[in-house]
């Protein structure tokens, strides 16, 4: 049995990129993992057709995680299946499949929550200046995230995965990092309705000599508050239909704004 | 033309693979480039990527397609010369009819299954790097494709047609960018609000920019202090108790 050496990390780590491009609806990502630890397989189970046979099937055993999860879920079962038996072969599934999850969920929170939403309004409000250098620093700032994930997802799944699942099970980390994560999500969200959500109204309000203009009034009270109540409102709305008409919700508001405008509400 | 083509398959297979350059912002400027004109590029990038903050596939949230949106909303107002509401108006329409594709590509994908099943019945570690031959080029053309129709066969008429548009129709376009991003936000507080207590963040990051003025970033600073905090509240972590344990025993111990 040959051992696996960096060079097989870092081909996995590249194989790891290129697992969504076999996302289906059967097995989503499936395919792409078992493409991306096949070359390891091979390495591990050189000599050993069969236990190759086996391996290659065990891991198109139904997984999906977030990309930086899947980095993590490859070291480790890279990891595992050198270490493991013949007859505790099971134990690799099982740890992938209950790892699938709850990586997608702190993936999700930290790169799509956070990170993406704060580095594209930084990135934007450069390139609202026409300044060139919003679009490179989103770019730079967002690749060292994402490919730091998925070189150190492989890498420290592969070196410290089982002492990380170990202390994991004493001290909850990872649920611990992705709710920390899910607050400051949140805190950037609302910091976010009130830079990005533009409402205002130029209604105004004449009673006898005096004019009260609407928007006036409203932004001495609270600033940005119909900006709130609308984004509420659509939360509401999509909680309620359980996210189904995401794009007709885009719609109806595209057209209702016409509508308003033209009639001199908004 | 052909170019903005080519840069919309790179785009694409790399939104399915690397992601290095997904948002609207990247694409958008270099259609920009291509077309040579970057200030509008990067002004529709930044609308687009603001409008779309929260939009990707979270999920159960099946996201309308941000890349193909991006890539042919820009170039078409680009070539059109319909400026940033002509953008946000087309991006719409291209990202759900997108998004319709590539539902039917990843369905078609179904049929790699029996395929990479027999490449492991075989126990065919070479043969494994040919699974993605395919989808590569699916997914490329998938985007690739309608850009070059759309281009072909759509700025003409678009033209025509924001010439046509009356004055308020097109402002009410313009206003209607910066309210859509509403709809990401929506779908994000959707994936994180988990339960009732946490709308006070919300609420603490929209006064903290609404009220004191503070930026993207500060705020994000803040929210790391809080996020400790939380975490030392709500007491999952167990080696708080682990430690009060041993300390009982040692404790017990000095008594006995």
């Amino acid at each position: 049995m040959a051992k696996i050496t960096n060079k097989d990390l870092n081909q996995m780590i590249l194989r790891n990129n290129a697992a969504r491009l076999t996302f289906n609806y059967e097995s989503l990502q499936t395919i792409g993992l078992m493409r991306a630890i096949a070359p390891a397989l091979g390495k591990i189970y050189e000599g050993d057709q069969e236990g190759l046979k086996r391996a290659m099937h065990r891991h198109l055993i139904f997984c999906d995680s977030h990309a930086f999860g899947n980095a993590f879920i490859l070291g480790i079962s890279t990891a595992m299946e050198e270490t493991t038996a013949e007859d505790e072969k099971e134990s690799i599934t099982a740890l992938k499949t209950g790892l699938m999850g709850p990586l997608a969920a702190l993936g999700d929170s930290l790169v799509k929550f956070v990170f993406v939403p704060i580095f594209g309004s930084i990135g934007a409000a450069l390139a609202f200046n026409g300044n060139i250098l919003g679009p490179i620093l989103m770019f730079v700032l967002y690749n060292i995230i994402n490919w730091g994930g998925r070189i150190y997802g492989v890498k420290i799944g592969y070196f410290k995965g089982l002492d990380f699942i170990e202390k994991n099970n004493e001290t909850n980390i990872l649920a611990r990092i992705t709710s920390m994560a899910n607050v400051v999500g949140l805190m950037v969200i609302g910091s976010l309705i009130a830079t990005t959500v533009k409402v205002s109204s130029p209604l105004k309000i004449v009673a006898g000599e005096n004019t009260i203009v609407l928007q006036e009034m409203i932004d001495s009270v609270m600033p940005n508050l119909l900006a709130f109540l609308l984004t509420v409102f659509v939360y509401k709305w999509l909680k309620k239909t359980e996210g189904k008409h995401t794009a007709a919700t885009i719609i109806f508001l595209l057209i209702a704004t016409v509508v308003a405008t033209y009639f001199g509400i908004l | 033309m052909f170019l903005v083509s080519v840069w919309a398959f790179i785009c694409s297979v790399d939104d399915s693979s690397t992601q290095m350059i997904r948002r609207p912002l990247m694409i958008c400027t270099v259609v920009g480039l291509i077309m040579g004109d970057l200030s509008q590029g990067l002004l529709i990038g930044a609308t687009l990527e603001v409008m779309w903050m929260g939009i990707g596939n979270v999920g159960a949230y099946t996201a309308p397609d941000v890349v193909s949106g991006s890539v042919i909303s820009c170039a078409l107002s680009i070539a059109s010369g319909g400026g940033v509401a002509t953008a946000v108006t087309l991006a719409v329409p291209t990202s759900i009819l997108a998004q319709q594709l590539i539902i039917v590509v990843s369905t078609v994908m179904v049929a790699l299954n029996p395929y990479a099943a027999k490449l492991a019945d075989k126990g065919d570690v070479k043969g494994t790097n040919k699974l993605i031959f395919f989808p590569t080029l699916a997914i490329g053309l998938v985007r690739a494709v309608p850009t070059f129709l759309a281009m072909q066969f759509g700025s003409g008429i678009i033209e025509k047609v924001v010439a046509m548009l009356p004055e308020v129709v097109m402002t009410g376009l313009g206003t209607a960018g910066k309210i859509i991003p509403a709809v990401g936000i929506a779908v994000l507080m959707n994936v994180m609000i988990k339960d009732g207590k946490m709308w006070i963040f919300l609420l603490l990051g929209w006064v903290l920019t609404s009220y004191l003025e503070l930026d993207v970033l500060p705020v994000t600073i803040i929210s790391l202090a809080f996020a400790f905090l939380f975490d030392l509240a709500s007491g999952q972590g167990q080696v708080v108790t682990q430690q009060s344990i041993s300390t009982e025993d040692d404790i017990e111990g000095i008594e006995l």
